[in-house]
């Protein structure tokens, strides 16, 4: 017995110790760094933009060599469903797009920020995504596939979102959710993506049918499914 | 605890509350593999119950039917142990029977709900009362307060029995456990529209549930087995079991830090993610080294071998599916690419059976025994071969979908992220790659394994020691 | 700060990181073994073990980049010192804190396992 008291470092009394301060302590620098995390990803930061930033401007998507990685950069004016929306407006939109998400359980097929299932691809660009064809069809797209997705071409493998019952209002919000999703700033995740052509001076309607058999994901085209 | 079994078993009150929580558990461990298959199924059959039971509707009913059964387990485990250890019957156990009850009523209209009504409207009543939409924590907000009344009746009837009783240091352990797993679980109770501040607390949940306090959870009742089914010495599991919690939590809370890279939140994240990836197999190596010392160590005679196979099932389970796994695609610099594709899945089915199923498991089996009455499940048991079958089954199985996920999730991380940057249209050619889709042919041949593993298993636990007369070995030590 | 692993890098990234993971339990595991069972002979092949996982941190350091950037090189370092020291710190813990246990004079310690 005298051996174990001489070996306070092995001691019951040492490591009950041990776990409560290092438990303790831990939990403490979790607290501070929360803070500040909190802080820095509040909407309207410089990593999470404002509601409004994101919906009325153009999002896009270079590449930064000081961070050496893709960082969402906000460009001109460029509001979405071309309706200027004050911050409060945006918020609330963005919000009813986000209870969407949620009550849709769209993170049980799809990742959102990388997070959720495998089964359908990655949302955090997908206002981005080259797949929706020229920046003009874009957003009445996005609105047509929500509410209707089941006989739209998707891919080779039969794979197909649901009818889920959108609303042309949730999918107007969830459209604006997107949209606002891919302006925060994910330290370049996901990496060497390369966004749908945003540059201004193409002429708009591009043919929409041809962008639909080469994108898999463009809109309507019924025949190919 | 000179005294263990020599009498007969009647079951204490807490015993027979928890032979309840099992039986729900297994219930629910079924539904998990059910609905597994049936998503596993989609990936191959895309129009398989296309549009009825969609592949969210499944793979939600997955992932949180064990989630529950190992709380079930975990609940069943505690209050099992929990007379034994404070040596007092429990504070209220009308109470607790009643709070059984309408938990497991609640788990039920759950369920319901999620395959009946599936989805909602995008407005805050869908979130109250259909699905919440956030994985792993999908329950409606009023069933997430119904969880938490539960727990807290819970840690109520805990905290108090060894209050009035013996407070153990594994009860001590196990009480501010609990109140961390309760407190834990407000973070992902409430809405905002903001998806990066979403996901930060959202991770506080299930990172701090699973890599942290359930770890704790289950080392508590590691102790208690260690105990019961070898005989090792309660000073020693004791004082192990607080060098564990120390590691556990050392590295595991502010481990945290690598679900924070790619989510908004900001770039010191990298620092510390990568910090405490490299101190996670310190605790793992701990476990490695003091096994090996116990074993030889101790004359080790068990007491019931099918709960020493599954706590040494655990033991490798935890360090490879956590351990190598985990720390596989860790570091930022490749979870890069591996962040949200079948990557994490792999890593989640190893992880989560090889460290938790593995030990709810173990525990039915010491439970079980003493149900019997008390009777012999050592050596040249009668009907043994179903036990280990059901162990190498399931292992097979797991193995085997695991392997495939983790190819399939290997070419994903290259074609669709390295090379298309993850688009749509780097998605699907990722998922339509041969090496992706004869990884989810393989994965679901694992599955059936597993499932047959599962039957056996159940089977095994509805049956083991029926006809066996022989009275159980006596563990030796105190 | 951060270099991204190269398409190139992904497998080699993949194996040494599962590598450091089993050859650092492979070490901790031949280091107790032959120390409970006192088999002075097993120690090479524990420190062969270590090698490995010397030389499998490394791997992983040049596959994922590590080393152009002070802080993961210090992670590398803490790697490679970290995992040497630990199973010789957690046998220490294990003597000590199984030390009453040894005076009751255990006798040979050699069977694991006894089955009947």
């Amino acid at each position: 017995m005298s051996q174990t008291q001489a070996l306070w470092w092995a001691s019951e009394s040492f490591w009950r110790k041990t776990a409560i301060w290092v438990t303790a302590g831990s939990f403490v620098v979790l607290i501070f760094l929360t803070f500040d995390t909190v802080k820095q990803i509040t909407a309207g930061g410089k990593r999470v933009p404002a509601y409004a930033t994101a919906l009325n401007n153009r999002i896009d998507y270079v590449f930064d060599d000081k961070r050496n990685f893709q960082v969402p950069v906000i460009g001109p004016e460029e509001p979405l469903f071309g309706k200027k929306l004050t911050e409060a407006e945006a918020e609330a939109l963005v919000s009813h797009g986000k209870l969407t998400t949620q009550a849709k359980n769209c993170m049980d097929c799809h990742t959102l920020l990388g997070n959720g299932a495998y089964f359908a691809p990655d949302l955090t660009k997908a206002w981005l995504d080259p797949a929706w064809g020229s920046k003009e069809s874009r957003e009445q797209s996005m609105v047509e596939f929500l509410m209707n997705p089941t006989d739209k071409l998707h891919n080779a493998l039969g794979r197909r979102m649901p009818n889920l019952g959108i609303t042309e209002e949730e999918a107007h919000a969830t459209v604006a959710f997107l949209k606002w999703m891919s302006s925060i700033d994910t330290n370049g995740f996901p990496a060497n993506f390369k966004p749908i052509d945003q540059a201004d001076p193409e002429p708009a309607a591009e043919p929409v049918a041809e962008t639909a058999a080469a994108d898999p994901a463009a809109d309507a085209d019924p025949a190919q499914q | 605890m000179a005294a263990i079994g020599l009498s007969p078993a009647t079951l204490n009150g807490g015993q027979k509350l928890a032979m309840k929580y099992f039986t729900v558990a297994i219930a629910l461990f079924g539904a998990q593999v059910l609905f597994g298959l049936l998503a596993g199924l989609q990936y191959i059959y895309p129009d398989f119950l296309y549009g009825i039971l969609d592949f969210s509707v499944n793979r939600m009913l997955h992932i949180n039917a064990m989630v529950v059964w190992l709380l079930f387990g975990f609940i069943g485990s505690v209050y099992w142990l929990l007379e034994d250890e404070a040596g007092v019957p429990i504070v209220g156990i009308g109470l607790a029977n009643l709070i059984f009850w309408i938990f497991t009523l609640a788990v039920v209209v759950v369920v319901l709900v999620f395959l009946l009504v599936q989805v909602g409207p995008g407005e805050q009543s869908s979130i109250w009362l259909i699905n919440e939409g956030r994985e792993y924590i999908e329950a409606p907000r009023w069933a997430d307060i119904g969880i938490v009344v539960c727990v807290l009746a819970f840690f109520y009837n805990v905290a108090g029995t060894f209050m009035k009783g013996k407070f153990t240091n594994i009860g001590g352990v196990l009480v501010m456990d609990l109140v961390a797993l309760a407190g834990i679980y407000l973070a992902g109770m409430y809405y905002t529209p903001n998806i990066s501040m979403d996901q930060h607390w959202w991770w506080w949940v299930i990172h701090l549930w699973v890599e942290a306090t359930w770890e704790v959870l289950v080392g508590c009742l590691m102790a208690y087995g260690l105990i019961k089914t070898m005989g090792v010495r309660r000073k020693i599991v004791e004082t192990w079991l607080y060098i564990e919690v120390a590691l556990m939590f050392g590295s595991g809370i502010l481990g945290l830090g690598h679900h924070y890279f790619w989510i908004g939140t900001p770039e010191y994240w990298f620092t510390i993610g990568g910090f405490f990836s490299a101190l996670e197999p310190v605790p793992l190596v701990a476990m490695v080294v003091h096994a090996v010392f116990d074993a030889g160590h101790h004359k080790l005679k068990s007491t019931n071998n099918p709960a020493l196979a599954w706590i040494i099932a655990q033991a490798f389970g935890n360090f490879l599916g956590a351990g190598v796994w985990g720390f596989m695609h860790t570091l930022p610099q490749i979870n890069l690419y591996t962040h949200g594709t079948q990557w994490t899945a792999s890593h989640g089915h190893l992880a989560f059976f090889g460290a938790y199923a593995t030990m709810v498991i173990a525990f039915l089996y010491i439970a079980l025994q003493k149900w019997r009455g008390d009777v012999y499940m050592s050596g040249n048991l009668m009907g043994a071969w179903k036990w280990k079958w059901a162990i190498f089954l399931l292992h097979a199985g797991m193995i085997t979908m695991v392997m495939a996920l983790l190819i399939s999730g290997y070419e994903q991380s290259q074609i669709e992220r390295a090379v298309e940057g993850s688009s749509w249209m780097g998605y699907f050619a990722a998922q339509g790659h041969r090496w992706f889709m004869q990884g989810m042919f393989w994965r679901q041949i694992g599955g059936w394994v597993f499932t047959a593993g599962f039957v056996l298993l159940a089977w095994d636990l509805m049956t083991i020691g029926k006809r066996e007369t022989r009275p159980a070995l006596q563990v030796q030590g105190e | 700060m951060l270099e991204p692993v190269k398409l190139a890098n992904f497998f080699i990234v993949f194996f040494s990181a599962a590598s450091v993971i089993l050859f650092g339990a492979s070490y901790a595991l031949l280091f107790a073994w032959s120390r409970v069972k006192a088999r002075p002979r097993l120690m090479p092949l524990a420190y062969a073990a270590y090698a490995g996982l010397f030389i499998s941190v490394l791997t992983l350091a040049f596959a994922a980049n590590l080393f152009h950037n002070g802080f993961w090189t210090f992670i590398v370092l803490l790697m490679l010192i970290g995992y040497l020291a630990a199973p010789h710190a957690i046998w220490h813990l294990c003597v000590g804190t199984h030390a009453d246990e040894h005076e009751e004079g255990e006798g040979s310690p050699i069977k694991v396992y006894q089955q009947r």
